[in-house]
């Protein structure tokens, strides 16, 4: 490499690091900073919630109160002030937008900016959004042709006020305030967030989206999604994430619950690029996200496919309980860290029910000073007959200060199941960048090449739309990460 | 006993519930060379597993008689030592067992079951070295792991090499020319006619002709959906070879 | 019962028992008395899965401690013979904790080699087992520092530059007490430059109905260009408990063979702490169980490549029957700066009842990109078509199963280069399957009578 490019590369690395970073000039109602009993019946009383939800947040935030924060990941977290954090912020809205004229033209731009299509012209290609800046949702799309078809997308708190009783019924089922740490706080303390539900039988005919983007200074992000698939339905679901360059760190601390029921079947897709933090690892995003699916129903599918390349610290573990006959669990993930990123991410998989299946292919990719840690659990309960899972975890090193950790445990109790176990890790092959420079490819462009052969399995996954986003963001995430 | 070695009388049996053989009727004589033909899916592999007692498939209506003992009784071990032999057209690779080990413990499995004592050591060496040229199958081969790493031709020599050593009554080759060339083909032939005599039969399972030129048949049955629609002598094999299967689809779905 | 209590019974004991002030074994009890309360006090519960291998589970149960040294009553010495044929060792026994050498190593005196009792070294030598024991105290574990609390007895296996010991030095560990005892045992284990030495370790307990834990600790360190090559067979009952935990430091060039195998005990778990610190080091580990009834086996690997061209290996199979459990616990680290390391684990499991249990947590945590690092676990069950073609054959299914059984720990045994052993390995574990092994196979003392052809 010359010396022209390679000065190139490191500005491009150092500088124009983050297309998303900017921030929108938009009124937002915030509150001060700090966490109490009365900051849960604020936000709750901003909401118009009922008792009973009031009641929900209150008893997490006291059983919160007595959780110690979790110390097993393999991240180094600096302790976090909760007293300095404020926990909502809400654009300020003259009333509930109801065409898009009356949406904020400066919150419509940042949507542009996004590339999020909320125009209703632009959605031609399909996709219904649901739009969550800082902690409250923004406006979805295609509500009326959804609701022909008797699906339900809408933001959290408006099924609240809408749909209690289906809420009521599936809030926190999947994931008890008492799960840990992070899910205790934010069944405290979430503003909002998004809501399906897919009636029996319905093929939902379009992918619906979620866009995540932190806003506000000095706020955290307490989104909950709740997705619930009817008996022989179908929703594919896909989740994006931006947040502007601060020089401070941001606490996301989500929630998602999903329930399949009968032979119905909901993918997943998480496309992760919060701010990651400056080249010295100033600033960037928490990200401590309890994400758990439920396979209720016999011959019900959960496909988790993720693409994270953001975020100062990452702490997620997409699961699948298995409880159905025959259920299926699936989880591709690629993991991308540079700099100084931490992530440790993983999935469990729990057998519980009979010929459950269960797929785990994860691939790492670590350079700069980033620890990138692959931690999986497989469990086959004593009951469950018939049970199979291939797990393959592969890590790639793209320098060598950086970390790549592979740790799953696997845990069977019944003697039918048949599980499987693959890791490798390996360094960048040397030909393979020969080869391509032979042939007039730069190293920094071979690089890409290999890294999104290295992750095709898991891209493959992706719908189309966000396959192509997550291509581009894996070359922005490693630019300059070879040297 | 028996006048037939082999009687299947309306044998019907399926996998996962699904039914695959509906209704097979087959008498073998001892001395006699049967070929069963038939395109793909017509259930050929499947009659040759469930006579062997393949736990996959599950019979529900029928019966198999081998010398007149009741064959769908018999665990597949004692099917063995009754003397019923299945050549698989996948013969199953074990990795860590020895083919002396395996075929050790085949020979003694079998003279306890007749209450004779196991055969000293000497003996089997012996018995395995004139075996082995029957089917020309390298010594090498004996040292290694069941099937494993061998070549396509060499996992066909083996099966008949296994069916010298247990001299079987009856002998089901399922596919045995499949995935062979043409000299391995006349070596495994070779071996199967050398071993035939008046007191025991075969039953040849294939799709095409050309293995019938090395076994001659006496009998050619043709199993579409399950059931044998059409039986004749070796000429039935040639007429197949020329008009292929169509015609006897068309025939048997017209009915 | 909680850490302190079941830890701390043997300080109180220490304290009570043991009044002896001079020799490098009483400043070893008496430094592992220091280092034992801030152990306990930072005592943190481990991640296996298996509550009975936790540590202070294995030493909770009020066991005594032979601290008056008084010996057990027959002198196994003169009534042991080995039951691995051609073998030709150099055998000493440890009954107990107490060491007693054999004539076979007056007879078979190697020059270069030291090999005998921690208690009657002198000189240089003393000084020698002495820096080992104190230098790799490991201060985070109790367990470690109870067995050098306790310690009274041990063995010092010594070879001097360029030494080569053909024959194998055999250890045979005998539990004869006829109440539940704390067998504290030491092997150190130095392998100067470019020397050579492989030694077999038996594990028997005589008898069923008495509770035992064998405390174990070896410490072998490998010198630039030497190999070490440590068989460990453990054959004793269901009342047996055995904790035993392998450390490891290996040089430059110095190649390390470690091979354990459980065909028989209560519960057991074996810990092995590698360390590859010189370039070009390897190892090679390697471990089989059989477990039936209700027996428990945990095997942990804490291997560290810190040097650089490292290659390192580890193959550990179990076949879990009745209501069995096993657990691996494998851990593999490449430290920033170890290029070139070549490490693979693999860990199978063969779950052949429905009570059996498999716990297994594989790890990499490596911190340099130039490496090659792979592991693989798999749990499952024989493969029924390979079943069901050996029993078209006429082989039983009973039998059909113990041969694919054998089958699948065979490359564990062919792993070992040691031939007589090998050949003798193989045997063993057809026996165990058979259910015709008595439980001292491998070495028949007279106390088990047993004529060369039942073995």
């Amino acid at each position: 490499m010359n010396e022209n490019k390679e000065n190139k590369v490191i500005t491009d690395a150092t500088e124009g690091e983050y297309k998303y970073g900017f921030t929108s000039d938009i009124d937002t109602d915030i509150i001060p900073p700090g966490l109490s009993e009365d900051v849960i019946r604020f936000i709750s009383a901003k909401k118009h919630e009922p008792d009973w939800l009031l009641d929900f947040r209150l008893n997490a935030y006291r059983h919160w109160l007595t959780l110690p924060v979790p110390q097993w990941a393999h991240l180094t977290i600096p302790p976090i002030d909760y007293q300095a954090i404020s926990y909502y912020a809400a654009p300020v809205k003259r009333n509930t937008p109801k065409s898009m004229d009356e949406v904020d033209p400066a919150l419509v731009d940042t949507f542009n900016r996004l590339g999020i299509p909320l125009e209703e012209q632009k959605v031609l290609s399909g996709m219904a959004v649901d739009a969550v800046m800082d902690s409250v949702s923004v406006k979805t799309t295609h509500r009326e042709r959804l609701a022909e078809l008797g699906i339900i997308f809408c933001s959290f708190s408006e099924a609240v006020r809408e749909y209690p009783d289906l809420v009521r019924k599936y809030l926190g089922k999947v994931v008890s305030y008492r799960d840990n740490f992070y899910a205790a706080l934010n069944s405290a303390v979430f503003s909002d967030g998004s809501f399906v539900y897919i009636p029996k039988g319905v093929r939902c005919p379009m992918e619906l989206s979620t866009y995540f983007r932190i806003n506000a200074a000095g706020t955290g992000q307490f989104e909950r999604t709740l997705i619930v698939a009817d008996d022989d339905s179908y929703v594919s679901y896909l989740e994006g994430c931006t947040a502007p360059m601060r020089d401070e760190n941001q606490l996301h601390a989500a929630i998602v619950e999903i329930i399949v029921e009968d032979r119905a079947e909901v993918k997943y897709s998480t496309v992760q690029n919060w701010y990651a933090g400056d080249a010295e690892g100033r600033g960037g995003i928490y990200n401590f996200v309890t994400k758990r699916g439920l396979c209720r129903g016999d011959y019900s599918k959960l496909s988790w496919t993720q693409v994270e390349t953001g975020s100062a610290i990452t702490w997620k573990y997409p699961s699948c309980i298995l409880a159905g006959e025959g259920s299926v669990g699936e989880f591709y993930s690629v993991a991308v860290t540079n700099r100084m990123q931490q992530a440790d991410t993983g999935t469990k998989m729990i057998h519980i029910g009979s010929n459950s299946r269960s797929t785990i292919v994860s691939k790492g990719i670590s350079a700069g000073h980033s620890q990138n840690s692959y931690r999986g659990l497989v469990k086959v309960d004593k009951n469950a007959e018939g049970c199979r899972n291939y797990t393959q975890c592969d890590s790639l090193l793209l320098s060598s200060t950086c970390g790549a950790h592979t740790f799953p445990v696997i845990d069977v109790a019944n003697s039918s199941a048949v599980v499987e176990h693959e890791a490798t890790t390996s360094k960048i092959s040397e030909d393979q960048i020969f080869y391509c420079n032979q042939r007039g490819i730069p190293t920094e462009e071979a690089v890409a090449l290999i890294v999104n052969g290295y992750a095709k399995e898991v891209m493959n996954k992706l719908p189309m739309e966000f396959a192509v986003e997550a291509q581009k963001l894996l070359e922005i995430t490693l630019e300059g990460s070879v040297g | 006993m028996s006048e037939f070695l082999l009687k299947v009388n309306n044998l019907r049996a399926g996998i996962d519930g699904k039914e695959i053989l509906r209704g097979v009727n087959l008498e073998i004589r001892p001395g006699e060379v049967h070929a069963i033909m038939g395109p793909n899916g017509s259930g050929k592999s499947t009659l040759s597993g469930v006579l062997a007692g393949d736990p996959r498939f599950t019979v529900t209506e029928g019966s198999a008689e081998l010398h007149g003992i009741d064959l769908l009784d018999l665990s597949p071990e004692d099917r063995s030592h009754e003397g019923l032999f299945l050549s698989f057209q996948y013969p199953v690779e074990i990795p860590g067992v020895t083919m002396v080990n395996f075929m050790r413990a085949a020979v003694n499995a079998k003279r306890k079951y007749f209450g004779e004592p196991p055969m000293s050591a000497a003996d089997f060496l012996k018995m395995m070295r004139q075996k082995r040229a029957i089917v020309e199958l390298d010594n090498k081969l004996a040292s290694r792991s069941v099937n494993e790493g061998f070549s396509g031709g060499e996992k066909k020599r083996n099966e008949i090499f296994q069916m010298a050593v247990l001299e079987p009554k009856l002998s089901i080759l399922d596919e045995t020319d499949s995935g062979l060339d043409i000299d391995a083909l006349r070596i495994v032939a070779g071996g199967v006619n050398k071993l035939r005599n008046e007191s025991n039969a075969t039953i040849v399972i294939t799709h095409y002709q050309r293995l019938l030129d090395y076994i001659k048949p006496d009998y050619v049955h043709i199993l579409y959906k399950g059931r044998i629609v059409h039986s004749g002598g070796p000429e039935l094999a040639l007429e197949l070879e020329e008009k292929g299967y169509d015609w006897i689809k068309q025939e048997t779905d017209q009915q | 019962m909680t850490p302190a209590e079941a830890f701390g019974q043997y300080l109180e004991l220490y304290k009570a028992a043991y009044t002896a002030k001079d020799g490098i074994l009483s400043r070893l009890n008496a430094s592992c008395a220091a280092a034992l309360p801030g152990a306990i006090e930072s005592y943190s519960t481990e991640s296996t899965d298996i509550r009975e291998t936790r540590t202070p589970a294995l030493f909770a149960p009020d066991y005594g401690v032979n601290a008056g040294r008084i010996e057990m009553p027959a002198d196994p010495a003169k009534s042991f013979r080995c039951g691995v044929p051609k073998l030709n060792s150099l055998l000493a026994i440890v009954s107990y904790d107490i060491f007693h050498a054999t004539d076979t190593m007056t007879r078979g005196a190697v020059a270069g080699l030291t090999y005998e009792s921690l208690r009657t070294l002198k000189d240089a030598e003393a000084d020698d087992a002495e820096a080992i024991l104190m230098k790799s105290i490991d201060t985070s574990r109790p367990d470690v520092l109870v067995n050098g609390l306790l310690l009274q007895d041990g063995i010092f296996i010594h070879t001097s530059a360029g030494t080569i010991v053909e024959k194998a030095l055999q250890i045979v560990n005998i539990d004869a007490a006829s109440v539940p005892m704390l067998s504290p045992r030491r092997i150190v284990i130095h392998a100067e430059a470019d020397s050579h030495v492989k030694i077999l370790l038996c594990d028997h307990s005589q008898n069923e109905d008495i509770e035992n834990l064998n405390s174990q600790v070896v410490q072998i360190v490998a010198e630039r260009g030497s190999k070490v090559e440590l068989y460990d067979i453990e054959e004793t009952n269901a009342s047996t408990r055995r904790n035993c935990t392998i450390y490891a430091d290996i040089s430059d060039r110095a190649s390390i063979v470690l091979n354990g195998s459980f065909l028989r005990g209560g519960i057991t778990r074996n810990e092995y702490v590698v360390n590859l610190k010189g370039k070009q080091a390897e190892a090679h580990l390697s471990g089989l169980g059989i477990c039936t009834d209700s027996q428990i086996l945990d095997n942990r690997v804490t291997l560290t490549h810190s040097g650089t061209d490292g290659h390192s290996s580890q193959l550990f199979k179990n076949a879990l029957f009745d209501s069995a459990k096993a657990s691996f616990g494998g851990k593999i680290i490449v430290t920033e700066g170890a290029e070139r390391t070549d490490a693979v684990q693999t860990n199978r499991n063969l779950l052949a009842s429905p009570d059996a249990r498999m716990h297994t947590s594989p790890q990499l945590e490596i911190y340099c990109d130039d490496v090659k690092c792979g592991h693989g676990a798999a749990t499952g069950q024989l493969d029924e078509q390979a079943l069901f073609y050996m029993q078209t054959r006429g082989i039983p299914r009973e039998e059909a199963v113990r041969m694919l059984t054998q089958a699948f720990m065979v490359d564990v045994v062919d792993n070992i280069s040691f031939e007589v052993l090998r050949q003798r390995l193989h045997i063993l574990v057809e026996k165990r399957l058979n259910g015709t092994s008595g439980s001292c196979d491998t070495c028949a003392t007279a106390c088990h009578p047993q004529s060369p052809e039942q073995l």
